[in-house]
């Protein structure tokens, strides 16, 4: 493994896009603990820790957790990735909607560059609104409702709020920019990299809180749970089922050509954990409309009361019901969205492959989509049981909500890890070396 | 003084935001996202992406160093 790791150090350009990778990562947790200029930081600061002993400040889970803690802080880069995963999300929500949006997609890769093209206006779009979203709710006092201190320098002053405002919009774009340089020049998707920075970000702080507060017989038990979903994330993660294909012998010009078996990969986890990201994000949708809108003048309605009882803490039953039904929802309508059964036996067909045993066609297709649909059922299932975990260590432990090993950041690390991974390795292959996986 | 770099602020905030949009998105979307699909990559970049690269480049810095300097101005 450390060899391996030398190696990948000694190798020229693989060097090169490791170290920018590496630099792109510090220059975004720079911007993480950069605070917005206008913001009082040492009352922040107080705030988050009367949050954190109190432990029901954390209402804003995901969210804090995909900023890596900068959220709270109200950083340049406060917002994070989140509103390109919301754009991403809408858009991939609207392909399926909306005909012309559907028509290119079809188009390939001109297409795929314009729907890109969309999502980073949405993008930018988003982080407008999101941006106000949270200067306006630290400006009322609502971002911490326990806390008194003034959280902004100059609250009245309209012109400092705009700056505030922008400051955070154009932090957002950075962050854009920044993962597509390393998708660009770097190793690993961008997105997903910056994703898990801040995932391991706020981990050892997690974890030593773990320590603190509950003692060594707690923090020894969660770290062997830890480990074993690990393991178990990994198994399920690497696990495809491999369908044969046989390519027939062609003949051009002088050449032959194909003739060769291979398989077609699916993978029992198909997904990934986009399903998690979109069935949280949903859910979160409603505890920020009630934080929004709920003024304490006033008697709730029973609406309002109905999700502030059940949807906004995450170890009632109705959330657990919902989150899991929404995430065996979203698997298998992501994979229904990424894997076309018509097209890929459509190309088999082109190509002169088939699946042994079944007609090149209609035949392959209905195959493809049988295989896949029972397979997906046990990656659906074990997506909600791994994003259940942090919600019943709660219940048993006691930990915070954004438990360290819980199933969405163990899903993002794991996930992340291994892909980033598997690209170093296949550049490592390249030059006829051994890799990190054996 | 403040006031001046705050305009200073606000105009490298909407010219870095401008310069990001220009920019032509690389690793499509969410489907790249936590592994899935096969990244391609193809050569380098033109002439126009180097120059509007490194105008990104200088604005994000002049646009760092407005918010380290307002940072330190409104300190309380």
């Amino acid at each position: 493994m450390l060899t391996a790791f030398t190696r990948a150090f000694r190798t020229p350009d693989l060097r090169k896009k490791l170290l920018f990778t590496l630099g792109i990562i510090a220059l975004f947790r720079l911007g993480s603990v950069l605070p917005t200029p206008g913001v009082n930081n040492e009352n922040i600061a107080r705030c988050l820790q009367q949050a954190q002993a109190g432990d029901s400040g954390n209402i804003y889970g995901m969210v804090q957790l995909f900023s890596g803690g900068a959220l709270l802080k109200l950083s340049v880069f406060a917002l994070g990735i989140m509103p390109y995963i919301t754009a991403s999300i809408i858009l991939q929500l609207l392909v399926v909607v909306i005909p012309r949006l559907e028509a290119l997609k079809k188009e390939g890769q001109a297409g795929q560059t314009k729907i890109t093209q969309y999502t980073r206006y949405l993008t930018i779009g988003l982080a407008i609104l999101q941006s106000t979203a949270f200067i306006a709710l630290a400006r009322s006092g609502q971002l911490f409702p326990q806390c008194r201190e003034e959280i902004l320098i100059d609250k009245d002053n309209i012109f400092a709020i705009v700056t505030m405002v922008l400051t955070m919009t154009a932090g957002t774009g950075v962050i854009m920019w920044l993962g597509e340089l390393v998708t660009d020049r770097g190793v690993g998707n961008g997105m997903s990299i910056l994703i898990f920075t801040q995932v391991i970000a706020v981990f050892p702080a997690e974890l030593l809180n773990i320590a603190r507060q509950k003692g060594a017989f707690v923090f020894a038990v969660v770290i062997i749970t830890g480990i074993a979903m690990i393991a178990l994330v990994v198994m399920v993660e690497q696990a495809q089922r491999r369908i044969p294909v046989q390519y027939a012998k062609r003949m051009v010009g002088r050449r032959m050509y194909g003739g060769t078996s291979t398989y077609i990969p699916l993978k029992v986890n198909q997904a990934g954990i986009i399903p998690v990201i979109f069935a949280s994000s949903l859910l979160y949708l409603p505890q920020l409309v009630t934080t929004l809108f709920s003024n304490s003048a006033e008697e709730p309605n029973q609406v309002v009361q109905w999700i502030e009882q059940n949807l906004v803490r995450g170890d009632t039953p109705a959330y657990m019901i919902i989150f899991f039904l929404l995430i065996v929802f979203f698997t298998y309508f992501y994979v229904s969205i990424t894997f076309n059964p018509v097209e890929v036996a459509d190309n088999m067909k082109k190509y002169g492959g088939f699946i042994p045993g079944i007609r090149p066609g209609r035949p392959t297709a209905e195959y493809l989509n049988y295989v896949l649909t029972r397979l997906t059922a046990p990656g659906a299932l074990y997506l909600g049981l791994i994003a259940m975990v942090p919600i019943v260590a709660l219940a048993v432990v006691g930990a915070s909500q954004n438990f360290p090993f819980g199933g969405t950041s163990i899903l993002i690390m794991v996930g992340v890890g291994l892909d980033t991974v598997k690209q170093i390795e296949s550049q490592l292959q390249q030059r006829n070396y051994e890799g990190f996986l054996k | 003084m403040t006031i001046g770099i705050s305009i200073a602020l606000i105009l490298a905030s909407l010219l870095m935001i401008l310069l990001v949009l220009l920019h032509k998105g690389k690793g499509g979307g969410l489907s790249d996202l936590f592994g899935g699909g096969f990244s391609s990559s193809f050569g380098g970049s033109s002439v126009v992406e180097r120059n509007l690269d490194r105008l990104t480049i200088i604005t994000g810095v002049v646009w760092f160093v407005c918010i380290i300097a307002l940072g330190l101005l409104l300190k309380p």
